[in-house]
């Protein structure tokens, strides 16, 4: 009948083992399902990693910047003049990156390059650039929200911006 | 644990056997989805292709489309333009594949929703493009209408769509 010596300590792992799975692997594994199935649900549902492309968010933004959108910024309020918010197209693989400035049921409108809301004109120090736009007045939809860049230098036929339907904005920008 | 291999095997075949179900008898979806990948490979080309390939590729683009196709643009940068008719399409199919010097087209997010009669199709999809050396791509949100006609997807309409209005 075998009879183990109680003093006997089993076999040190290597360090190596140790350092690429730990002490104990069943138990780093437990740790990698987890820490992958934390990562997808975050990418999938939380925050959607981006990289910034183009000249409409200068100086703000500008190409080749990395970010990311949370999806649940407007869980429980609705997005805010001032937020810097993502705009789906088809779907979010290619996505418009703007600001809002106007809300549901608000007119817009630019003249000599300044913007006002209702007719009343929207302080934006955000902008940094000289603008000479003269268009509008736009009046936004109950769901709708006019959203536009902060590179207002560029001419107005060449900067993407306009009202968007709620359930195109897929979140707001984090950093 | 005879059991356990058995009822792993037996998943595996259903697995492989509902697999080759979708290869040999495809969704309309996914012949639909098909389609669109082919034509944006065929719209994707380099500048040393010849003027053969180009006319070739002129001759294919216009395969995809209707007798009775629609074409409506309205995009800022080049206004409001309607093709109305095969020949149209395939005049300016023509016209594009001579005139640009390469082309880079992908479409993108494209979801499908087959019609009651699965005979049409409604497509959305961004439409991600580049044309010569130029790092900058346009992007542009789609919709298409396809239609089987005589056991063929072809397009009986397609639209820019207004992201922003």
């Amino acid at each position: 009948m075998p009879v183990s010596n109680p003093m006997e300590q089993p076999p040190k792992p290597h360090w190596f083992r140790v350092m690429i799975i730990g002490r104990r692997p069943r138990r780093t594994m437990v740790r990698i399902v987890v820490l992958v199935a934390v990562c997808i649900i975050l990418r999938q549902f939380v925050l959607l990693p981006i990289q910034v492309d183009g000249i409409s968010m200068l100086p703000t933004y500008h190409t080749g910047q990395i970010n990311c959108v949370n999806r649940l910024a407007y869980l429980r309020h609705e997005p805010q003049r001032g937020d810097v918010v993502s705009v789906r197209l088809a779907g979010d693989s290619v996505m418009y990156m703007k600001r809002i400035i106007g809300l549901p049921g608000e007119s817009v409108a630019f003249h000599s390059g300044k913007t006002y809301i209702n007719g009343e004109p929207l302080d934006e120090p955000y902008l940094k650039n000289p603008c000479d736009w003269e268009a509008g007045p736009f009046e936004c939809a109950t769901n709708e929200y006019y959203v536009v860049g902060d590179n207002r230098s560029m001419p107005i036929g060449l900067h993407t911006q306009g009202r968007a339907e709620r359930d195109r904005i897929v979140g707001k920008v984090l950093l | 644990m005879k059991i356990v291999i058995r009822l792993f095997l037996l998943a595996a075949v259903v697995a492989l056997g509902w697999w080759l179900w979708t290869v040999f008898f495809p969704s309309p979806e996914r012949v639909v989805l098909k389609r669109m990948q082919s034509l944006a490979e065929l719209l994707t080309f380099k500048s040393d292709i010849s003027n053969l390939g180009r006319e070739s590729r002129a001759s294919e683009f216009t395969g995809y489309f209707s007798v009775d196709t629609e074409i409506v643009v309205d995009v800022p940068e080049l206004g409001a333009h309607t093709l109305s008719g095969r020949d149209e399409v395939r005049e300016a199919g023509n016209g594009g594949f001579a005139s640009a010097p390469s082309l880079s087209v992908s479409f993108l997010d494209a979801t499908v929703k087959i019609g009651p009669d699965k005979q049409t199709a409604d497509v959305s999809c961004t439409l991600k493009a580049s044309a010569g050396n130029d790092k900058d791509y346009g992007v542009q949100e789609l919709r298409f209408q396809w239609k089987k006609i005589e056991g063929t997807w072809q397009i009986t309409r397609a639209e820019t769509v207004k992201t922003l209005r």
